[in-house]
């Protein structure tokens, strides 16, 4: 009996998938093509969408398309809307894709190609679009509640609190380091400066627009203001040129720093329309459209992978940021592979929109898989470079030196030969005055961004534009993010201080939001200055922190699901959530005390503060320089509890998981599952959610004539 | 194959260009909707169709009314993530 045809067609996938993989991982000598990442990624992504995700959803989650979702229980047009799936697939995704992917991958191209790579494919496959899909799932099952009321329902009241206080940590710490990002990208760049800079009035006229002009009108207005986006970029170009406005917008960290903070501080203050939500949908379509324009340009260009596969600084004396391929490899690379923070999405507005419950494979499982390439596509980006370009970008001043001779010294005597003249060429051909000790991934992912769309369209003459259209499209989504990000962190922390006084919980008095939203911006704004300040480059503390933060935060979801499944009596396959949380402890709490307690100062936190303090008792540090050292040892301390308050969360969240499997696995009555009661739908099979104005606009068919 | 075209009678193959350029049509079409959902530019319609605003119409909100009272909503929880 002849097997059929798609049994065929999925075993060849998985071979050639397997064979891609196979040839990334044992590939030495010559460039790789980056056509086997393409592959390899794309086979994976197929195999285990066709099958594992299948598998979950039938047998682990036995989704059930009979049973009403929120969306048509509550259907009330504003939070519960039943949607499209490939309209929800896009919502989720433009939710979830942020900088993460995108600068946790280009960072991880230190230890080589391919231990980035690998987890961003296998810690999506089995990790990441696990957490997803199953949080999805789980909300959908209690009418679209939050991670932290799931968690307080079903594990205890002390893991829910857990969950909030954790979602409030890693909401402060990524909002400094994702401001460090754009603020090394920006130092002493008039050109990108000035593109940024110029958003902002942008923004502005559009939230002015949508309010009074043209209420709701996003298409037009997000026309509109990408046009103008676009503008800017090349007029950054006249600006840089012109040494007058060339002056005024080269700007130094620490300027750069504080100019942030007054933004974050407004966006959050002001009213939500006139700045935040119109950036919002300007970033949606510039990244929507750089994203896809960056997987096109990598099919067409198909460049060599230059970094080796593996470098020299697995052993954890890396440039960029120290500490060993084990944990920092998974997680520095964070968000690619799992995030904790899109159990938030997956527990938020997705499940409010979702129109049945088999959609939660496609948009939790299917969404994380796409997230996944695109870390995929930015070590494609970075690594197409060559190294010591990469390291000379990417590594602080106090390591490489500020000079590109000393640089090009440093980088070539680590076996990654530069010439000082390749690094003065390639910041003159993107318009920079230098591209050295930019720490932060995103002028780099620039650089290779810049490169791949410049081989598609314009060739070098149009580098310095592809260039400053690539920082602008990573710095445009990072301030949503922040600016997001700081609203909903006023909002936390008004509600945390309504508990204490309860006026201070009503969000529309305006001493609330102007005290909360300066906690808020003060807490993000002291890790920015610290990273702005830290000789070290700031990345090198800041980012770990913030994946130890990230990946905590997944940890806490993958509990959640785990004592959810425990429930549900899905004892059998309690390993699908089971082992990739134990993975995310152990990374977690391995990182965690390394960072804390390492002798070595680059990587310790406490050590380093040590090491200082005792070259001020030598008498090593210049006077002057005294008051700004002790800062740096503060900082270092500070970073060392933060550390220390998020390990001992995960602890006390395991035990109190421990306590309540306990009491599952031992049928105590007190153990049950909270999710709503069933209700049958009472929609068609064929309704899609887009009825009432697809009626509208189809054309009508021809009348068929004999 | 000329031969072939030749025997199609001339109203079959306008009929086919037709629906054919019905079919892009609707699929344009389809995609505009799909962008508009997707970006939030039909979201007032959604809410004038949404089943428990039917029996209330008199108290129903302005677009401009409800364009702040939904970016108000939105952004007041996770919506961006790292």
């Amino acid at each position: 009996m002849k097997p059929p045809i798609s049994v065929v067609i999925w075993i060849v996938v998985a071979l050639v998938g397997a064979g891609a993989l196979g040839g990334i991982a044992f590939h030495r000598g010559e460039p790789l093509n980056a056509t086997w990442f393409v592959v390899a990624a794309g086979c994976c992504y197929l195999v285990a969408y066709r099958f594992y995700s299948a598998f979950i959803a039938a047998r682990l989650l036995t989704l059930d398309d009979t049973r009403a979702t929120p969306s048509e229980r509550h259907d009330d047009g504003r939070d519960f809307v039943p949607t499209n799936k490939w309209i929800l697939f896009g919502h989720h995704f433009a939710a979830i894709a942020g900088p993460g992917p995108l600068v946790g991958p280009t960072l991880a191209a230190q230890f080589g190609y391919l231990p980035g790579t690998l987890w961003l494919i296998a810690g999506a496959v089995f990790a990441g679009c696990v957490q997803d899909f199953i949080i999805l799932f789980c909300s959908i099952r209690r009418d679209g509640k939050t991670l932290g009321e799931i968690a307080r329902e079903e594990v205890s009241q002390r893991g829910g609190f857990i969950a909030q206080l954790a979602v409030l940590a890693i909401m402060v710490i990524l909002l400094g380091v994702v401001a460090l990002v754009i603020v090394n990208a920006l130092k002493s760049s008039p050109w990108a400066t000035f593109t940024l800079a110029a958003t902002i009035p942008i923004a502005l006229l559009l939230g002015l627009y949508l309010r009074f002009l043209r209420p709701g009108r996003v298409l037009e207005a997000s026309f509109i203001g990408v046009a103008l986006v676009l503008f800017v970029v090349v007029a950054g170009q006249w600006v840089a040129d012109s040494p007058s406005w060339a002056h005024v917008f080269t700007l130094s960290g620490v300027t750069l720093a504080f100019a942030l903070i007054a933004y974050g501080f407004a966006a959050s203050a002001l009213p939500v329309w006139l700045l935040l939500a119109p950036r919002d949908y300007l970033s949606a379509f510039i990244k929507a459209g750089a994203i896809f324009s960056l997987a096109a340009g990598i099919l067409l260009v198909r460049p060599q992978v230059l970094m080796p596969p593996l470098t020299r600084f697995i052993d954890g004396s890396g440039p960029v940021f120290a500490g060993k391929i084990f944990p920092f490899c998974f997680i520095t690379i964070a968000c690619g592979a799992i995030s904790g923070f899109h159990s938030l999405i997956s527990s938020g507005t997705t499940p409010k929109m979702i129109l049945r419950e088999t959609h939660a494979r496609f948009i939790g499982y299917g969404a994380m898989l796409l997230e996944s390439f695109v870390g995929v596509m930015a070590m494609i980006a970075a690594c197409a470079m060559t190294p010591g370009v990469y390291f000379a970008i990417n590594s602080p001043a106090s390591i490489v030196g500020a000079t590109s001779d000393a640089a090009a010294a440093t980088i070539s005597s680590w076996g990654y030969p530069l010439q000082a003249q390749t690094m003065t060429d390639l910041a003159s051909a993107v318009g920079e005055q230098t591209l050295l000790n930019r720490a932060g991934g995103a002028p780099s992912l620039a650089v290779g961004m810049a490169q791949i769309f410049s081989s598609t369209i314009g060739g070098p003459r149009l580098l310095g534009i592809w260039y400053h259209f690539a920082i602008m499209f990573e710095a445009l989504f990072i301030l949503t993010v922040l600016d997001a990000g700081t609203r909903v962190g006023r909002f936390m922390v008004q509600e945390l201080g309504g508990r204490v006084w309860k006026p201070f919980a009503r969000t529309g008095w305006w001493p609330g939001i102007l005290i909360s939203s300066a906690l808020i911006v003060g807490a993000w704004g002291y890790f920015l200055y610290q990273g702005v300040v830290d000789p070290l480059g700031g990345i090198n503390s800041l980012w770990p922190l913030f994946g130890i933060s990230n990946q905590l935060l997944a940890a806490v979801a993958l509990v959640v699901a785990t004592t959810i499944l425990l429930k549900m009596k899905r004892i059998r396959w309690i390993w699908l959530t089971l082992i990739p949380m134990a993975w995310l402890v152990i990374i977690t709490m391995t990182a965690s005390y390394q960072k804390i307690f390492d002798p070595n100062p680059r990587l310790g936190f406490l050590s380093y503060a040590k090491a200082l303090a005792a070259q001020i008792a030598a008498g090593k540090i210049p006077a002057a320089k005294i008051a700004d050292t002790q800062r740096v040892i503060f900082n270092q301390r500070l970073d060392a509890a933060v550390t220390t308050v998020l390990a001992a969360m995960i602890i006390v969240l395991i035990i109190e998981a421990l306590m309540q499997w306990y009491r599952i696995l031992s049928s105590d009555p007190k153990s049950v599952l909270h999710e709503t009661a069933y209700v049958a739908t009472r929609w068609p099979e064929d309704f899609s959610g887009a009825s009432y104005a697809g009626a509208a606009v189809e054309p009508e068919a021809p009348a068929m004539e004999g | 194959m000329r031969s072939l075209q030749a025997a199609v009678p001339d109203h079959m193959d306008k009929r086919r260009g037709l629906t054919l350029s019905i079919s892009i049509k609707r699929l344009a079409a389809k995609l505009w909707l799909g962008i508009r959902e997707w970006c939030g530019d039909s979201a007032y319609e959604r809410y004038l169709q949404a089943p428990r605003n039917n029996p209330e119409k008199s108290s129903l909100l302005t677009p401009a009314e409800f364009y702040v009272e939904r970016v108000n909503r939105r952004y007041s929880r996770p919506n961006r993530c790292c």
